[in-house]
């Protein structure tokens, strides 16, 4: 198709051993790095099902001698780990925090990229400030604020101060302004409500940045770590990357427990992204670089 | 139709009060909503010019002044020639987050671009599946990482120190040898990066994969009809096509390596003797665990400027070259 | 989606309301809510730390007190340690704790601005001398007075598991006749084992986590006639010839080849694990990890003991902190009832004997200590008996935690470690625990 001119039978030949062997090696390192990616994993799959003693081993085993689902077992029926409680508890806060923050940056993102208001400018201007403004240096005062709320040990307090996230407002707000206004007017012409506008044509047409928001959103509440130690103090609050460095603490030596508790807590994210997977990549697409 | 008319003819005339009702709706709430957050930047502000801890009484303005004193300055001039335990760990800190941020970047750089190259130069319908496994480590809890890879340190039955034996290597405590290093960088340190690189890499491999789709292919197409080896596409056409996703990259990397926590303080918690301890980790220390909240308060307003800095570079790098 | 709004600027509002009204202490305090005006019982919120040894000890000692007073009500609420601290100190600021606060003795000189002093008529603090060991009542003094009942004597110095499987594998006498330290480190010497790189897979005498190193660092100086606190104890005085001494003793002990701090320390191989994974031949720590180590590795098939170290020279003199025992809030509304629940747990010596069964704790009332009962229920603490004479209170430290964990601890590991030198080490002791004075 854009090639006017055909090759020479002799370069046409070189170019496929060339591409053979390049091929052949380029599989060889993907492979290679494949495997140091899965290595990891194979291991925590493979610990989980030994026994702590055989976990103490050396040199280490590799598969386990006698595979044993005693670890888990003690897990599921250890009183002091109610796990579907953390469960619950993680899943609060990332779906909570995921449709807040699509709803806001749906909502801000739409206001900035379509209306005209006195001050835009300098909102805007805001953002872009808290955009760059690392999470650390609001951490203490925020923490002080729930404090004196008594919100700490609240899962409300994972989710207050996440209501909208400046960089979905950008991200939306470039999608935004690619709506065309015509769309916008027949609408009001026909005697829709700017909510109605919103909630009925503007969100529709979101879908694509929305979704890729969202999976990127759950994904980082679901993983947070730093800022739900700080606010979750109590056991039956925690979210499970806490409850996981607690289990460690409190079962120091047993390789084999940790490893299966290392195991459910990792797996569950890890298969809703292969489900999801390509969004992510479509994402980073319209986000990423172009945000 | 003429009650269509009729609605359109209020509609008309509402219009552009209907759209600025709608814009106060939204501003309102949000404008007091942020409000919050400048109440809460002017605090973390002010902390860090005062020597405040929450178990002491405090002055009657959010316990600012009385037995949390003003100092002004000091906790800047304390960490500059100070010779305190905080100010000793704080510059400590501060040298080991820029080890950290300086070698992952072009550890991740030269992993990641190369490995995003070849697989969207390959093409086969097995793409999905390797982009998918390099995907998977970022999407795992720094916790579980952190476990996992400790388990491989362990200095007797991790796999590692296995694998040195074997080849008749010396056993290395990763996580506990002050004296081992290599490059001036002391092993733990090696240890965790190791770590986060594993982590973090299939994050910036997605991005270049999205910005290598984005080039088109009849540039490569002509460059390798016209006789160029697939190494000098790489090098002539490719790189440069994709240099600011590079930028990006680059100053994503830094900025997220310059925050890192997670992993170390599961890892090391800043061991052995003070050689994984990073800013962050400082930070979180002396605020919940001493409860030194305004020299945190500091601390984090350093960090700040290191990462404000670094953002600054960005945006003005990728100014100058931003379209392709 | 409006509803949805509002609900947000009412969040806001509640925000900002709570958010003005700065630090003064708030005028309803969460704590001690009676139900009905007058009818039911008197609620009673006590906050501990979570440990499951001590949490049971509680729940007798509230079961008792409750039979004996129908009409008050006490409530356990528990946290783990680490974040016990977190919420204390932001509880205490907001008057949200509880009635009665778990405390360790040492903090008492952190919190006393928010404690209630114990009133004259439960308890003078020459009383409180006179019942209790001097280390564990000495924390809740604070400039003569005093601020709460100590139930435990945190004694960190001296204390070593024994593994006597790997003793009489390696031909030792069982159990081990110790007359001075060097007995000791002999037989450390024999039970140290390495593999054929080098690595230390058995420590002979693990003494190289964190409480141990600091409390035989401090407990030498005193043997050897030297103290850390200058005359008025206004400051620290680390660069003395008898704490160089004790560094150039415990350098010693590793350079002889006991233990290997590189492999052995407080993060890795720290001693309770290492201990019951059979890693250990002498592991020095206090008695709360037998409980602790039965508990987390019940699969630990080796014979093994509690046992005391000799001095290092002269008396077994040594510096305790003041272990964990009870305050009250002045934000409470029933402090009486508090108070008489806490001479109740402390004070009597069959109740506080119980307590410190249930938690593997030495007693702080040597009245309790010498009991028959401790002795039958935990065999190790006659064989304290001698030592527990000799501990004397830590001293008030502005911040004890990061004098010793961030402080000694971790310069003392380095010049184990040989990174870096006993001058440097006892010079930055010295000049950076004497900064934690503002």
């Amino acid at each position: 198709m854009t090639a006017t001119t055909l090759p020479s039978p002799r370069t046409a030949r070189q170019i496929h051993w060339g591409k053979f062997f390049s091929r052949l090696l380029g599989y060889l390192v993907l492979t290679l790095g494949l495997s140091l990616t899965l290595l990891p994993f194979i291991m925590m799959i493979l610990s989980s099902f030994k026994t702590n003693l055989e976990t103490l081993r050396v040199p280490p085993t590799f598969w386990p001698e006698n595979p044993t689902i005693d670890n888990y077992l003690r897990i599921f029926n250890d009183p002091d780990l109610p796990l579907l409680r953390f469960y619950a508890n993680s899943a609060f806060v990332a779906i909570f925090n995921v449709v807040t923050t699509l709803f806001t940056s749906a909502l801000i993102g739409y206001l900035f990229a379509k209306f005209e208001f006195r001050g835009k400018k300098l909102l805007f201007g805001w953002f872009l400030t808290m955009m760059m403004i690392p999470t650390q240096i609001t951490m203490i005062p925020s923490y002080v604020i729930l404090a004196r709320l008594g919100l700490i040990n609240s899962l409300w307090g994972l989710v207050i101060f996440s209501a909208v996230d400046a960089f979905g407002i950008f991200m939306i707000r470039q999608f935004c302004q690619t709506l065309p206004n015509e769309l916008l007017d027949a609408a009001r012409i026909d005697g829709a409500s700017e909510w109605q506008i919103f909630l009925r044509i503007v969100i529709p047409q979101l879908g694509a940045p929305l979704a890729t928001l969202g999976i990127l959103a759950f994904m980082n509440n679901w993983n947070a770590y730093l800022w739900p130690m700080i606010v979750l103090q109590r056991l039956e609050v925690r979210t499970l990357p806490i409850i996981l460095t607690w289990f460690n603490s409190t079962h120091t030596g047993q390789g084999g427990l940790v490893m299966a508790a290392t195991v459910l807590i990792i797996l569950p994210i890890l298969i809703v992204f292969v489900f999801f997977q390509r969004w992510i990549v479509q994402g980073f697409t319209m986000s990423g670089i172009k945000g | 139709m003429s009650l269509g008319f009729a609605r359109k003819r209020t509609s008309n005339g509402g219009l552009a009060s209907a759209k600025s009702r709608f814009v106060a709706s939204v501003t309102i709430p949000l404008l007091l909503y942020e409000s919050l957050g400048v109440f809460i930047l002017g605090w973390a502000f002010a902390l860090m010019f005062f020597d405040y801890s929450p178990g002491r009484l405090g002055g009657p303005i959010l316990g600012l002044g009385g037995s949390n004193p003003f100092v002004g300055l000091g906790n800047f001039i304390e960490m500059v020639k100070g010779t305190s335990v905080e100010a000793n760990l704080f510059r400590i800190s501060l040298k080991n987050t820029l080890i950290f941020a300086v070698v992952i970047l072009p550890l991740n750089l030269a992993i990641t671009l190369p490995l995003a190259w070849l697989l969207e130069s390959i093409g086969s319908r097995f793409r999905a599946l390797y982009r998918t496994i390099y995907f998977l480590p970022v999407l795992t809890s720094s916790v579980g990482v952190a476990l996992i890879w400790m388990t491989m340190y362990d200095p007797q039955a991790g796999w590692i120190n296995a694998i040195i034996r074997f080849f008749g290597g010396t056993p290395v405590s990763w996580l506990s040898d002050p004296r081992a290093g290599f490059a001036n960088v002391s092993v733990a340190m090696w240890a965790v990066i190791l770590a986060y690189l594993w982590q973090d890499y299939g994050y910036n491999m997605v991005i270049f994969i999205a910005a290598l789709q984005g080039i088109p292919l009849e540039l490569k197409e002509a460059a390798m009809i016209d006789g160029a080896s697939p190494w000098q596409v790489f090098l002539r056409i490719t790189i440069p096509l994709i240099r600011p996703t590079m930028l990006f990259v680059c100053v994503m990397t830094m900025l997220s390596s310059f925050q890192v926590f997670d992993i170390i303080q599961v890892m090391t918690n800043g061991d052995p003797g003070y050689q994984t301890q990073v800013l962050m980790l400082d930070i979180y220390k002396n605020a919940f665990r001493y409860q030194n909240m305004g020299w945190a308060a500091a601390e984090s307003f350093v960090l700040f400027l290191i990462v404000m800095g670094v953002t600054l570079i960005q945006m003005r790098l990728l100014r100058t070259n931003w379209e392709y | 989606m409006k509803r949805k709004l509002f609900a947000l600027i009412a969040i806001l509002a509640f925000v900002l309301a709570a958010c003005g009204g700065g630090t003064e202490i708030s005028d309803e305090p969460a704590s001690g809510e009676t139900t009905g005006g007058g009818q039911g019982p008197t609620v009673i919120r006590i906050w501990v730390h979570t440990n499951n040894a001590f949490i049971a000890g509680y729940d007798a000692l509230i079961a008792a007190y409750e039979a004996e007073h129908p009409e008050v009500d006490i409530q356990l609420e528990n946290f783990d340690y680490e974040l016990y601290l977190q919420t204390l100190q932001t509880a205490m600021p907001a008057g949200e704790e509880a009635d009665i606060l778990q405390l360790f003795g040492t903090w008492t000189s952190q919190y006393y601005e928010r404690l209630a002093p114990v009133p004259a008529e439960v308890m003078t603090v020459a009383q409180a001398q006179e019942l209790f060991y001097a280390a564990p009542i000495g924390g809740y003094i604070v400039d003569g007075v005093l601020y709460g009942m100590p139930q435990e004597f945190n004694c960190e110095y001296g204390g070593v598991l024994v593994n006597k499987t790997l003793y009489e594998a390696a031909g030792l006498t069982y159990p081990p006749q110790w007359e001075t330290m060097d007995d000791v480190i002999a037989d450390a010497l024999v039970l140290a084992q390495s593999d054929n790189t080098g690595m230390m897979t058995t420590a002979g005498f693990h003494f190289t986590s964190a409480d141990p190193t600091v409390a035989s660092f401090l407990a030498g100086i005193r043997q050897r006639g030297g103290d850390y606190w200058n005359a008025d104890q206004t400051g620290f005085t680390f660069n003395t010839p008898e704490a160089r001494a004790q560094l150039e003793w415990m350098a010693g002990a590793v350079d002889a080849g006991v233990v290997d701090p590189i492999v052995f320390n407080d993060s890795t191989n720290f001693v309770i694990d290492a201990f019951f994974q059979g890693k250990v031949g002498i592991g020095y720590i206090g008695t709360w990890a037998i409980a602790e180590g039965q508990a987390n590795f019940p699969d630990f098939a080796d014979e093994w003991d509690y046992f005391y170290l000799p001095a290092i020279e002269g008396d077994p003199v040594f510096v305790a902190d003041s272990g964990w025992g009870l305050t009250v809030s002045p934000n409470s509304e029933h402090q009486d009832i508090a108070w008489d629940f806490i001479l109740f747990a402390t004070a009597s010596v069959d109740n506080a004997a119980q307590w410190n069964i249930a938690s593997g704790t030495i007693p702080a009332m040597p009245a309790v200590a010498e009991s028959a009962e401790i002795a039958e229920a935990m065999p190790w603490i006659p064989k304290a008996l001698d030592i527990l004479p000799y501990g004397q209170y830590l001293g008030n430290m502005p911040d004890r935690d990061l004098v010793v964990y961030e402080i000694i601890y971790p310069h003392i590991l380095n010049v184990l470690q040989g990174v870096e030198t006993i001058d440097q080490a006892l010079e930055t002791i010295d000049a950076e625990a004497n900064s934690t004075f503002r």
